[in-house]
């Protein structure tokens, strides 16, 4: 038996999908969430196989949800209108379904999700993939998505301070306190508001709000003191991009 | 650029004055210097005739120069070169004239020798004031011309912010609701033939319609309450619709698709962003000669809203400004929970 989730804030698009289910007796719907938050919640609680996920819906979309999960089920997006989302879909072979749509088409694409799912095939690429393919069409960045323990928080950009390469996660340094984010920096680094943030290390973007001085530490070697205290090292490049951005 | 005295009316205006100048011009001779009336005539004819259709010409010097400061020099130079031997050749040619036609008259003939210096002044006072009046001309019309362009600039201007700012219906909306549809015929075919028409209502009364065109608060309403409705259908119980509209406010007039924006901003930040159940108020009131019209949505002050910067509002404030020409008629107010937009829509013939 395969269990789905159908995460969508709409009763009437939740209904169809059940509708469209009904032909498929191995897939057992275990829940119907209404909204991300709900979404991740019963996702990281029931471990399903196949999630129905809307891309629009209240407080986080479905990609935003999505990077917040570790190990990500099968995934069959649907969509009503979202220029990015589509051209990430169609560089990707994740399947999604424009709505409306028929029955035959939704067929397919579940076809489609029960051969991955007996494949065993880990989905964590698929979903980065997309992910890349989203970045790259330069959607800028308008606010993170965090999460500790199974509380989200999301946060405005006004409000994060400092981002720090570490391992394979990015801390974000925010007013709310610190979290750890699978995020790449070039992402960050090319996707958040010109101006507004600047890389000035390898390891670390700055909010250019958060810039308390700059002081030469040694020749040709500077350091940025932030406003809640920290410093942070200066590369060469790094500071070509603040002189830029700060025009001193 | 045409001559300007070559036209029929103008001829006659051209020719007129220059009649009169030389009626004053015999007068002058035949009351002051006492020569013969036919002397005084010939004299007056011979030279202004000559400066009459020399004047003409004038004009091609005023036309194919230009005032540019580089090109100063150059116009001074051919100013002096054409008043120079327009003035040398009309003096010349006159005197050559008058002395053959009057050979007999000794004192007249000696005027002629002496008039030498006061015709050059004369000429250079005619030539002056001809170029004078040419270049009054021409500014009077590259001014016009401009005036012309830059309404013209304008109103194109104003007709192409107007059509940007016109209310684009949100794709996500129509999707959306066809996916409801598509939903409802599986379980509710009724229910989804209902919204098929109020879906198709929408649409028609919101497609095509011309950008100043003006409609009753009553029209504007149905449609938003349209639209509202079909929202319900998509988010059922969240959605709650409050109304309060003044009865005599329906007959008054707004520009049409100005409540649409307002109101999918509402649904937006209402409903779009809200786990909760949401109301939205629309309410009317008539003040003196302005029509107020409200509308709240319930909002979570702690969404940290992806997209949407204000620029519908923004639109909508721009519209109504360059409709009726009044800065501020739209205002903003936020509580804590709840987000509102007033419109004052004067009651007057707006600009458009």
């Amino acid at each position: 038996m395969i269990k789905a989730i159908i995460i969508d804030d709409e009763q009437l698009a939740r209904d169809i999908i059940l509708a469209f289910l009904k032909p498929f007796e191995n897939i057992e719907v275990v829940q119907q969430c209404s909204d991300g938050f709900q979404g991740l919640k019963a996702v990281q609680e029931i471990k399903p196989d196949l999630i129905f996920l809307d891309i629009q819906m209240p407080k986080i979309t479905g990609f935003e949800m999505l990077e917040l999960i570790e190990e990500p089920p099968v995934v069959i997006f649907s969509t009503a209108f979202d220029e990015y989302a589509l051209k990430a879909f169609e560089l990707n072979a994740t399947d999604y379904l424009l709505k409306p749509y028929t029955d035959t088409r939704f067929a397919e694409a579940v076809k489609k999700a029960i051969e991955k799912i007996e494949s065993q095939a880990p989905v964590k690429g698929e979903i980065d993939s997309l992910n890349e393919s989203r970045e790259s069409m330069g959607e800028t960045i308008d606010r993170i998505v965090v999460k500790t323990g199974n509380k989200i928080h999301i946060l405005a950009l006004a409000d994060i301070h400092h981002f720090e390469a570490q391992d394979d996660y990015v801390a974000v340094h925010a007013e709310q306190g610190k979290f750890l984010k699978q995020i790449r920096m070039k992402h960050l680094e090319e996707n958040l508001p010109n101006g507004e943030f600047i890389r000035i290390h390898r390891s670390h973007i700055v909010a250019t709000s958060a810039i308390e001085k700059l002081e030469l530490y040694e020749k040709d070697s500077y350091l940025l003191s932030l406003k809640n205290g920290k410093q942070l090292p200066v590369s060469r490049s790094g500071h070509g991009r603040l002189k830029e951005v700060l025009r001193y | 650029m045409r001559h300007p005295f070559l036209s029929n009316q103008n001829a006659i205006y051209y020719s007129v004055i220059w009649l009169f100048i030389s009626g004053l011009y015999a007068l002058v001779l035949f009351y002051s210097y006492e020569y013969p009336i036919n002397e005084a005539l010939l004299d007056s004819l011979v030279f202004n005739g000559m400066f009459a259709v020399l004047g003409l010409a004038f004009w091609f010097i005023v036309r194919y120069n230009s005032f540019d400061t580089d090109q100063l020099i150059n116009l001074i130079a051919s100013h002096l070169a054409a008043a120079a031997l327009s003035i040398a050749g009309v003096i010349f040619l006159s005197l050559m004239l008058l002395q053959r036609a009057f050979p007999t008259d000794e004192e007249y003939l000696f005027f002629l020798q002496t008039s030498v210096a006061w015709r050059a002044g004369l000429g250079l006072m005619y030539y002056s004031i001809i170029i004078l009046v040419y270049h009054l001309i021409r500014y009077y019309d590259d001014l016009r011309a401009k005036v012309q362009s830059q309404s013209q600039l304008e109103t194109m201007l104003r007709e192409s912010e107007l059509e940007m700012l016109k209310s684009q219906i949100n794709p996500h909306f129509i999707f959306n609701s066809l996916n409801s549809i598509s939903s409802l015929t599986i379980t509710a075919p009724e229910r989804a033939r209902n919204m098929v028409v109020k879906l198709s209502e929408f649409l028609r009364y919101s497609l095509g319609k011309e950008n100043n065109q003006l409609n009753t608060v009553e029209e504007e309403l149905n449609n938003v309450l349209l639209y509202l409705d079909i929202e319900k259908v998509r988010f059922g119980d969240r959605l709650n619709i409050e109304k309060e509209l003044h009865p005599d406010s329906m007959q008054l007039q707004l520009p049409n698709l100005i409540l649409q924006p307002l109101l999918e901003n509402a649904i937006k930040h209402g409903i779009y962003e809200s786990l909760e159940k949401i109301t939205i108020q629309l309410k009317t009131l008539v003040e003196k000669d302005v029509l107020r019209i409200f509308i709240s949505n319930e909002y979570d002050p702690k969404a940290v809203s992806k997209k949407g910067k204000g620029i519908g509002l923004k639109n909508v404030s721009q519209r109504l400004e360059l409709i009726y020409g009044v800065p501020q008629l739209l205002f903003i107010s936020k509580t804590d929970n709840l987000f509102t937009v007033r419109l004052d829509i004067p009651q007057i013939n707006p600009e458009v």
